[in-house]
Protein backbone atom coordinates (compact mmCIF):
# COMPACT_ATOMS: atom_id res chain seq x y z
CA UNK A 1 0.00 0.00 0.00
CA UNK A 2 1.22 3.46 -0.83
CA UNK A 3 2.09 5.42 2.29
CA UNK A 4 0.49 8.80 2.54
CA UNK A 5 2.52 11.82 3.49
CA UNK A 6 1.74 13.89 6.57
CA UNK A 7 -0.86 16.58 6.17
CA UNK A 8 -2.02 19.43 8.34
CA UNK A 9 -5.57 20.73 8.71
CA UNK A 10 -6.08 24.09 10.31
CA UNK A 11 -9.49 25.56 11.18
CA UNK A 12 -10.72 28.57 13.11
CA UNK A 13 -14.13 29.42 14.52
CA UNK A 14 -15.44 32.23 16.73
CA UNK A 15 -16.18 30.63 20.10
CA UNK A 16 -15.78 31.52 23.79
CA UNK A 17 -15.81 35.19 22.80
CA UNK A 18 -12.57 34.78 20.86
CA UNK A 19 -11.00 32.97 17.91
CA UNK A 20 -10.51 29.28 18.53
CA UNK A 21 -8.03 27.57 16.24
CA UNK A 22 -7.42 23.84 15.93
CA UNK A 23 -4.48 22.38 14.04
CA UNK A 24 -4.37 18.62 13.49
CA UNK A 25 -1.55 16.70 11.82
CA UNK A 26 -1.48 13.16 10.54
CA UNK A 27 -1.88 11.05 7.44
CA UNK A 28 -5.59 10.42 7.23
CA UNK A 29 -7.50 13.50 6.12
CA UNK A 30 -10.92 12.15 7.08
CA UNK A 31 -9.76 11.16 10.53
CA UNK A 32 -8.23 14.62 11.08
CA UNK A 33 -11.46 16.27 9.90
CA UNK A 34 -13.53 14.20 12.31
CA UNK A 35 -11.15 14.99 15.16
CA UNK A 36 -11.35 18.70 14.48
CA UNK A 37 -15.17 18.56 14.41
CA UNK A 38 -15.16 16.74 17.76
CA UNK A 39 -12.74 19.31 19.18
CA UNK A 40 -14.94 22.24 18.15
CA UNK A 41 -18.01 20.39 19.47
CA UNK A 42 -16.38 20.09 22.89
CA UNK A 43 -15.53 23.80 22.92
CA UNK A 44 -19.03 24.77 21.77
CA UNK A 45 -20.44 22.69 24.61
CA UNK A 46 -18.26 24.44 27.20
CA UNK A 47 -19.34 27.72 25.61
CA UNK A 48 -23.02 26.79 26.05
CA UNK A 49 -22.58 25.60 29.63
CA UNK A 50 -20.35 28.33 31.00
CA UNK A 51 -21.30 31.53 29.17
CA UNK A 52 -22.17 34.45 31.44
CA UNK A 53 -24.17 36.02 28.61
CA UNK A 54 -26.44 33.10 27.73
CA UNK A 55 -29.43 33.02 30.12
CA UNK A 56 -29.78 29.24 29.60
CA UNK A 57 -26.19 28.38 30.59
CA UNK A 58 -25.29 26.59 33.81
CA UNK A 59 -23.52 29.74 34.96
CA UNK A 60 -26.67 31.85 34.52
CA UNK A 61 -28.77 29.17 36.23
CA UNK A 62 -26.37 29.09 39.17
CA UNK A 63 -26.40 32.87 39.44
CA UNK A 64 -30.20 32.85 39.52
CA UNK A 65 -30.92 29.77 41.59
CA UNK A 66 -27.93 28.33 43.48
CA UNK A 67 -28.87 30.66 46.32
CA UNK A 68 -30.92 29.81 48.24
CA UNK A 69 -32.08 26.46 46.86
CA UNK A 70 -29.21 24.89 44.88
CA UNK A 71 -29.11 23.85 41.24
CA UNK A 72 -28.02 20.76 39.27
CA UNK A 73 -25.36 21.36 36.64
CA UNK A 74 -23.54 19.42 33.91
CA UNK A 75 -20.61 17.31 35.23
CA UNK A 76 -18.18 19.58 33.31
CA UNK A 77 -19.52 22.70 35.03
CA UNK A 78 -19.33 20.93 38.35
CA UNK A 79 -15.73 19.94 37.63
CA UNK A 80 -14.77 23.55 36.79
CA UNK A 81 -16.54 24.86 39.90
CA UNK A 82 -14.67 22.33 42.00
CA UNK A 83 -11.32 23.32 40.49
CA UNK A 84 -12.14 27.03 40.86
CA UNK A 85 -12.95 26.57 44.53
CA UNK A 86 -9.70 24.71 45.09
CA UNK A 87 -7.64 27.38 43.28
CA UNK A 88 -9.36 30.09 45.35
CA UNK A 89 -8.39 28.31 48.56
CA UNK A 90 -4.84 27.67 47.43
CA UNK A 91 -4.31 31.26 46.29
CA UNK A 92 -6.08 32.77 49.31
CA UNK A 93 -8.70 34.16 46.90
CA UNK A 94 -6.22 35.94 44.62
CA UNK A 95 -8.08 33.84 42.04
CA UNK A 96 -11.80 34.09 42.73
CA UNK A 97 -14.75 33.37 40.45
CA UNK A 98 -17.15 35.46 42.59
CA UNK A 99 -15.83 38.81 41.35
CA UNK A 100 -18.48 39.26 38.65
CA UNK A 101 -20.01 42.35 40.36
CA UNK A 102 -16.76 44.28 39.76
CA UNK A 103 -16.59 43.12 36.14
CA UNK A 104 -20.17 44.26 35.69
CA UNK A 105 -19.42 47.63 37.26
CA UNK A 106 -16.53 48.12 34.82
CA UNK A 107 -18.77 46.96 31.95
CA UNK A 108 -16.73 43.86 31.09
CA UNK A 109 -19.87 41.83 31.79
CA UNK A 110 -23.45 42.82 31.04
CA UNK A 111 -25.70 44.03 33.86
CA UNK A 112 -27.90 41.29 35.21
CA UNK A 113 -30.47 41.66 37.91
CA UNK A 114 -28.81 39.13 40.18
CA UNK A 115 -28.68 39.63 43.92
CA UNK A 116 -25.39 39.39 45.74
CA UNK A 117 -24.04 40.06 49.21
CA UNK A 118 -21.01 42.34 49.10
CA UNK A 119 -18.61 40.15 51.08
CA UNK A 120 -19.31 36.80 49.48
CA UNK A 121 -16.34 34.71 48.26
CA UNK A 122 -15.68 31.27 46.82
CA UNK A 123 -15.95 29.93 50.39
CA UNK A 124 -19.71 30.44 50.11
CA UNK A 125 -19.91 27.91 47.26
CA UNK A 126 -20.80 24.33 48.16
CA UNK A 127 -20.62 21.39 45.82
CA UNK A 128 -22.98 18.60 46.71
CA UNK A 129 -23.47 15.11 45.41
CA UNK A 130 -25.15 14.52 42.06
CA UNK A 131 -23.60 17.63 40.56
CA UNK A 132 -25.58 20.05 42.68
CA UNK A 133 -24.19 23.50 43.37
CA UNK A 134 -25.36 25.52 46.34
CA UNK A 135 -24.44 29.07 47.35
CA UNK A 136 -24.59 29.84 51.06
CA UNK A 137 -24.99 33.54 50.31
CA UNK A 138 -26.24 35.37 47.26
CA UNK A 139 -23.27 35.66 44.91
CA UNK A 140 -22.45 35.96 41.23
CA UNK A 141 -19.91 33.71 39.55
CA UNK A 142 -18.11 34.23 36.26
CA UNK A 143 -15.95 31.43 34.87
CA UNK A 144 -14.18 33.71 32.37
CA UNK A 145 -10.83 33.13 34.08
CA UNK A 146 -10.89 29.35 33.90
CA UNK A 147 -13.41 28.02 31.34
CA UNK A 148 -11.29 28.82 28.29
CA UNK A 149 -8.45 26.66 29.57
CA UNK A 150 -10.89 23.89 30.49
CA UNK A 151 -12.41 24.06 26.99
CA UNK A 152 -8.97 23.67 25.39
CA UNK A 153 -8.32 20.58 27.53
CA UNK A 154 -11.67 19.04 26.52
CA UNK A 155 -10.95 19.74 22.85
CA UNK A 156 -7.52 18.07 23.07
CA UNK A 157 -9.19 15.09 24.75
CA UNK A 158 -11.76 14.87 21.94
CA UNK A 159 -9.09 15.11 19.24
CA UNK A 160 -7.04 12.32 20.83
CA UNK A 161 -10.13 10.15 21.31
CA UNK A 162 -10.75 10.47 17.57
CA UNK A 163 -7.28 9.25 16.77
CA UNK A 164 -5.50 12.56 16.15
CA UNK A 165 -1.98 12.15 17.51
CA UNK A 166 -0.43 15.58 16.95
CA UNK A 167 -1.90 19.03 17.04
CA UNK A 168 -2.59 22.23 18.87
CA UNK A 169 -5.72 23.89 20.19
CA UNK A 170 -5.49 27.65 20.66
CA UNK A 171 -8.41 29.55 22.21
CA UNK A 172 -7.42 33.15 21.65
CA UNK A 173 -3.95 32.74 23.13
CA UNK A 174 -4.60 29.99 25.68
CA UNK A 175 -3.30 26.91 23.98
CA UNK A 176 -2.21 23.31 24.37
CA UNK A 177 0.16 21.35 22.18
CA UNK A 178 -0.07 17.57 22.04
CA UNK A 179 1.92 14.89 20.29
CA UNK A 180 5.63 14.21 19.95
CA UNK A 181 6.53 17.35 17.96
CA UNK A 182 7.97 20.53 19.40
CA UNK A 183 5.81 23.60 18.81
CA UNK A 184 7.09 27.15 18.70
CA UNK A 185 4.73 29.58 20.34
CA UNK A 186 5.24 33.30 19.88
CA UNK A 187 4.38 35.66 22.71
CA UNK A 188 2.71 38.95 22.04
CA UNK A 189 4.57 42.08 23.05
CA UNK A 190 2.86 43.45 26.18
CA UNK A 191 2.83 47.05 24.95
CA UNK A 192 2.45 46.38 21.18
CA UNK A 193 0.24 43.32 20.96
CA UNK A 194 0.55 42.91 17.20
CA UNK A 195 4.31 42.50 17.59
CA UNK A 196 6.09 39.63 19.22
CA UNK A 197 8.39 39.74 22.23
CA UNK A 198 9.78 36.24 22.11
CA UNK A 199 9.08 32.61 21.53
CA UNK A 200 8.66 29.55 23.67
CA UNK A 201 9.02 25.93 22.65
CA UNK A 202 6.47 23.49 23.99
CA UNK A 203 5.86 19.78 23.79
CA UNK A 204 2.91 18.00 25.42
CA UNK A 205 2.22 21.20 27.28
CA UNK A 206 -0.26 24.03 27.62
CA UNK A 207 0.42 27.73 27.84
CA UNK A 208 -1.77 30.66 28.75
CA UNK A 209 -0.99 34.36 28.71
CA UNK A 210 -2.75 37.19 30.47
CA UNK A 211 -2.24 40.84 29.75
CA UNK A 212 -4.45 43.86 29.55
CA UNK A 213 -3.42 45.26 26.15
CA UNK A 214 -6.64 44.37 24.37
CA UNK A 215 -8.95 45.07 27.30
CA UNK A 216 -7.78 48.14 29.19
CA UNK A 217 -10.39 50.90 29.41
CA UNK A 218 -11.23 54.05 31.30
CA UNK A 219 -13.55 53.96 34.30
CA UNK A 220 -14.12 57.29 36.00
CA UNK A 221 -10.68 58.83 35.61
CA UNK A 222 -8.59 55.72 35.90
CA UNK A 223 -7.77 52.78 33.71
CA UNK A 224 -9.26 49.44 34.68
CA UNK A 225 -8.82 45.96 33.26
CA UNK A 226 -10.64 42.66 33.75
CA UNK A 227 -7.52 41.34 35.49
CA UNK A 228 -7.38 42.01 39.19
CA UNK A 229 -6.51 40.68 42.59
CA UNK A 230 -9.52 38.79 43.92
CA UNK A 231 -8.59 39.73 47.48
CA UNK A 232 -8.46 43.51 47.11
CA UNK A 233 -10.22 44.19 43.80
CA UNK A 234 -7.04 46.05 42.80
CA UNK A 235 -6.98 46.12 39.01
CA UNK A 236 -3.90 45.57 36.84
CA UNK A 237 -2.95 48.79 35.03
CA UNK A 238 0.52 48.10 33.70
CA UNK A 239 1.14 46.92 30.16
CA UNK A 240 2.89 43.74 31.19
CA UNK A 241 2.00 40.14 30.53
CA UNK A 242 2.21 36.88 32.41
CA UNK A 243 2.54 33.53 30.65
CA UNK A 244 2.29 30.21 32.43
CA UNK A 245 3.02 26.77 31.03
CA UNK A 246 1.54 23.68 32.65
CA UNK A 247 0.39 20.20 31.68
CA UNK A 248 -3.25 21.29 31.55
CA UNK A 249 -4.52 24.46 29.93
CA UNK A 250 -7.04 25.08 32.72
CA UNK A 251 -4.20 25.15 35.26
CA UNK A 252 -2.14 27.47 33.06
CA UNK A 253 -5.15 29.76 32.55
CA UNK A 254 -5.80 30.11 36.29
CA UNK A 255 -2.16 30.44 37.29
CA UNK A 256 -1.60 33.46 35.01
CA UNK A 257 -4.12 35.35 37.17
CA UNK A 258 -2.53 34.10 40.38
CA UNK A 259 0.95 35.19 39.25
CA UNK A 260 -0.42 38.62 38.29
CA UNK A 261 -1.78 39.07 41.80
CA UNK A 262 0.91 37.35 43.86
CA UNK A 263 4.08 37.63 41.74
CA UNK A 264 6.93 36.00 43.69
CA UNK A 265 4.57 34.56 46.27
CA UNK A 266 3.03 32.37 43.57
CA UNK A 267 6.10 30.12 43.33
CA UNK A 268 4.72 27.58 45.82
CA UNK A 269 1.58 27.11 43.78
CA UNK A 270 3.51 27.05 40.50
CA UNK A 271 5.78 24.33 41.85
CA UNK A 272 2.82 22.31 43.12
CA UNK A 273 1.25 22.32 39.65
CA UNK A 274 4.61 21.97 37.90
CA UNK A 275 4.06 25.24 36.15
CA UNK A 276 6.60 27.56 34.58
CA UNK A 277 5.99 31.30 34.53
CA UNK A 278 7.31 34.22 32.57
CA UNK A 279 6.63 37.88 33.21
CA UNK A 280 7.22 40.27 30.32
CA UNK A 281 7.71 43.96 31.05
CA UNK A 282 6.40 46.87 29.05
CA UNK A 283 9.52 46.84 26.85
CA UNK A 284 8.98 43.16 26.02
CA UNK A 285 11.89 41.93 28.12
CA UNK A 286 11.35 39.18 30.68
CA UNK A 287 11.74 40.45 34.24
CA UNK A 288 10.88 37.28 36.09
CA UNK A 289 11.05 33.64 35.15
CA UNK A 290 10.12 30.68 37.26
CA UNK A 291 10.81 27.11 36.27
CA UNK A 292 9.40 24.20 38.16
CA UNK A 293 12.08 22.02 39.67
CA UNK A 294 10.66 18.86 38.09
CA UNK A 295 11.03 17.65 34.51
CA UNK A 296 14.46 18.93 33.70
CA UNK A 297 14.53 19.59 30.00
CA UNK A 298 16.08 22.44 28.11
CA UNK A 299 16.75 25.39 30.37
CA UNK A 300 15.51 28.87 29.71
CA UNK A 301 17.75 30.69 27.31
CA UNK A 302 18.24 34.33 26.54
CA UNK A 303 20.14 36.14 23.88
CA UNK B 1 5.26 12.95 31.11
CA UNK B 2 8.21 15.01 30.08
CA UNK B 3 7.46 18.63 29.43
CA UNK B 4 9.74 21.39 28.44
CA UNK B 5 9.69 25.11 28.53
CA UNK B 6 12.15 27.31 26.78
CA UNK B 7 12.02 31.04 26.28
CA UNK B 8 13.86 32.50 23.33
CA UNK B 9 14.14 36.25 23.16
CA UNK B 10 13.67 37.32 19.56
CA UNK B 11 16.44 39.11 17.69
CA UNK B 12 16.05 42.88 17.64
CA UNK B 13 15.17 42.88 13.94
CA UNK B 14 12.00 40.90 14.57
CA UNK B 15 11.10 43.06 17.53
CA UNK B 16 11.54 46.35 15.75
CA UNK B 17 10.09 45.46 12.36
CA UNK B 18 6.33 45.93 12.31
CA UNK B 19 5.05 42.42 12.31
CA UNK B 20 2.00 41.14 10.57
CA UNK B 21 0.31 37.85 11.06
CA UNK B 22 -1.93 36.21 8.51
CA UNK B 23 -3.54 32.83 8.11
CA UNK B 24 -5.55 31.53 5.22
CA UNK B 25 -7.79 28.80 6.57
CA UNK B 26 -10.21 28.08 3.76
CA UNK B 27 -10.95 29.01 0.17
CA UNK B 28 -14.57 29.68 -0.77
CA UNK B 29 -14.97 26.12 -2.08
CA UNK B 30 -13.39 24.59 1.01
CA UNK B 31 -15.58 26.68 3.31
CA UNK B 32 -18.66 25.60 1.35
CA UNK B 33 -17.77 21.93 1.81
CA UNK B 34 -16.83 22.46 5.46
CA UNK B 35 -20.27 23.89 6.27
CA UNK B 36 -22.47 22.01 3.78
CA UNK B 37 -20.57 18.79 2.89
CA UNK B 38 -21.48 17.24 -0.45
CA UNK B 39 -23.92 19.98 -1.48
CA UNK B 40 -23.84 22.14 -4.60
CA UNK B 41 -23.92 25.93 -4.64
CA UNK B 42 -25.41 28.54 -6.93
CA UNK B 43 -23.92 32.03 -6.75
CA UNK B 44 -26.56 34.70 -6.17
CA UNK B 45 -24.72 37.91 -5.32
CA UNK B 46 -27.04 40.52 -3.82
CA UNK B 47 -26.80 44.22 -4.45
CA UNK B 48 -28.45 46.22 -1.70
CA UNK B 49 -30.53 49.30 -2.31
CA UNK B 50 -30.03 52.36 -0.11
CA UNK B 51 -33.20 51.65 1.82
CA UNK B 52 -32.24 48.00 2.35
CA UNK B 53 -28.87 49.06 3.76
CA UNK B 54 -30.59 51.46 6.10
CA UNK B 55 -33.09 48.83 7.19
CA UNK B 56 -30.31 46.29 7.90
CA UNK B 57 -28.41 48.90 9.87
CA UNK B 58 -31.49 49.72 11.88
CA UNK B 59 -32.47 46.13 12.57
CA UNK B 60 -28.96 44.97 13.57
CA UNK B 61 -27.45 48.11 15.04
CA UNK B 62 -24.36 47.38 12.93
CA UNK B 63 -23.02 49.56 10.12
CA UNK B 64 -23.28 48.16 6.59
CA UNK B 65 -20.04 48.96 4.76
CA UNK B 66 -20.65 47.31 1.39
CA UNK B 67 -23.55 47.38 -1.08
CA UNK B 68 -22.75 43.92 -2.34
CA UNK B 69 -22.99 40.69 -0.46
CA UNK B 70 -21.54 37.41 -1.78
CA UNK B 71 -24.30 34.85 -1.41
CA UNK B 72 -24.79 31.27 -2.61
CA UNK B 73 -27.99 29.22 -2.56
CA UNK B 74 -27.32 25.72 -1.23
CA UNK B 75 -28.85 22.76 -3.10
CA UNK B 76 -30.37 21.41 0.12
CA UNK B 77 -31.93 24.76 1.02
CA UNK B 78 -30.11 27.29 3.14
CA UNK B 79 -27.56 29.93 2.29
CA UNK B 80 -23.82 30.33 2.21
CA UNK B 81 -22.51 33.89 2.70
CA UNK B 82 -18.97 35.26 2.58
CA UNK B 83 -18.45 38.41 4.61
CA UNK B 84 -15.71 40.65 6.00
CA UNK B 85 -15.21 42.45 9.29
CA UNK B 86 -12.61 44.93 10.44
CA UNK B 87 -11.49 45.23 14.04
CA UNK B 88 -8.89 47.45 15.63
CA UNK B 89 -6.00 45.13 14.78
CA UNK B 90 -7.60 42.52 12.58
CA UNK B 91 -9.25 42.12 9.19
CA UNK B 92 -11.22 38.93 8.80
CA UNK B 93 -13.02 37.14 5.98
CA UNK B 94 -15.45 34.53 7.19
CA UNK B 95 -18.20 32.28 5.89
CA UNK B 96 -21.62 31.90 7.45
CA UNK B 97 -23.90 28.98 6.67
CA UNK B 98 -27.59 29.65 7.27
CA UNK B 99 -30.20 26.91 7.46
CA UNK B 100 -33.34 27.13 5.34
CA UNK B 101 -35.17 28.84 8.20
CA UNK B 102 -32.47 31.52 8.52
CA UNK B 103 -30.85 30.19 11.68
CA UNK B 104 -27.06 30.01 11.86
CA UNK B 105 -25.69 26.57 10.97
CA UNK B 106 -21.97 27.24 11.21
CA UNK B 107 -19.37 29.98 11.05
CA UNK B 108 -15.88 29.36 9.65
CA UNK B 109 -13.05 31.88 9.57
CA UNK B 110 -11.59 31.89 6.04
CA UNK B 111 -8.85 34.51 6.33
CA UNK B 112 -7.38 36.16 9.39
CA UNK B 113 -5.00 39.12 9.07
CA UNK B 114 -3.54 41.12 11.85
CA UNK B 115 -1.18 44.00 11.56
CA UNK B 116 0.56 46.68 13.52
CA UNK B 117 -0.31 50.30 12.98
CA UNK B 118 -3.16 52.01 11.18
CA UNK B 119 -3.21 49.84 8.05
CA UNK B 120 -6.27 47.84 9.04
CA UNK B 121 -8.57 50.84 8.53
CA UNK B 122 -6.98 51.65 5.18
CA UNK B 123 -9.18 50.48 2.28
CA UNK B 124 -6.20 50.25 -0.08
CA UNK B 125 -4.27 48.02 2.27
CA UNK B 126 -7.27 45.72 2.60
CA UNK B 127 -7.99 45.74 -1.12
CA UNK B 128 -4.71 43.94 -1.81
CA UNK B 129 -6.12 40.81 -0.19
CA UNK B 130 -9.52 40.68 -1.80
CA UNK B 131 -9.97 37.61 -3.95
CA UNK B 132 -6.35 36.51 -3.57
CA UNK B 133 -4.78 33.36 -2.29
CA UNK B 134 -2.44 33.03 0.63
CA UNK B 135 0.50 32.98 -1.75
CA UNK B 136 -0.07 36.58 -2.74
CA UNK B 137 -0.60 37.98 0.75
CA UNK B 138 2.06 39.53 2.92
CA UNK B 139 5.37 37.78 3.19
CA UNK B 140 5.50 36.37 6.65
CA UNK B 141 7.78 34.27 8.66
CA UNK B 142 6.15 30.91 8.02
CA UNK B 143 7.42 29.81 11.40
CA UNK B 144 5.03 32.13 13.22
CA UNK B 145 2.08 29.83 13.61
CA UNK B 146 1.08 29.78 17.20
CA UNK B 147 0.60 32.89 19.26
CA UNK B 148 0.01 33.10 22.98
CA UNK B 149 -1.29 36.36 24.30
CA UNK B 150 -4.16 38.04 26.05
CA UNK B 151 -7.48 37.16 24.49
CA UNK B 152 -8.50 39.08 21.40
CA UNK B 153 -12.27 39.47 21.38
CA UNK B 154 -14.30 38.19 18.41
CA UNK B 155 -16.94 40.88 18.96
CA UNK B 156 -16.66 42.08 15.36
CA UNK B 157 -17.61 38.64 14.08
CA UNK B 158 -20.56 38.55 16.49
CA UNK B 159 -21.66 41.95 15.14
CA UNK B 160 -21.07 40.76 11.57
CA UNK B 161 -23.31 37.74 12.09
CA UNK B 162 -25.99 39.98 13.62
CA UNK B 163 -25.82 42.10 10.47
CA UNK B 164 -26.04 38.98 8.24
CA UNK B 165 -29.15 37.78 10.08
CA UNK B 166 -30.77 41.17 9.43
CA UNK B 167 -29.57 40.92 5.81
CA UNK B 168 -31.30 37.55 5.55
CA UNK B 169 -34.59 38.95 6.89
CA UNK B 170 -34.53 41.99 4.62
CA UNK B 171 -32.86 40.82 1.41
CA UNK B 172 -32.93 37.00 1.20
CA UNK B 173 -36.13 35.76 2.78
CA UNK B 174 -38.98 36.00 0.30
Amino acid sequence: MKSRSSIEIRRCRPLLGTFVEIIARGRDERLLGRGIEAGFDAIARVNRLMSFHDPESDVSRMNREAFPKGVSVHPWTWQVMKAAKRFAEESHCAFDITVAPLLTKWKYLPERCYRFSPNSTSRDIFLRRDYEVFFRRALIVDLGGIAKGFAVDRAVEALKKNGVKTGIVNAGGDLRAFGPAWQSVYLRHPANPTRFAGAVRLRERAMATSGIYFERRKHDRDYVSPLFDGRSGQTVRELISVSVAAAECMVADVLTKVVFALRGEATGLLARYRGDALLLERDGAPSWIFQSPCDIGDRTQFD
Amino acid sequence: MKSEFLFIALPASVLIAPSAFAVKYLTVEQAQQAIFPGKSFTAMPVKLTGSQRKAIQQASGVRVLHDEQQVWRVSSGGWFIVDEVVGKHEFITYAAGLNGDGSVKQIEIMDYRETYGGQIRDQKWRAQFVGKTSKSTLKLDSDIKNISGATLSCRHITDGVKRLLAFYEIALKH
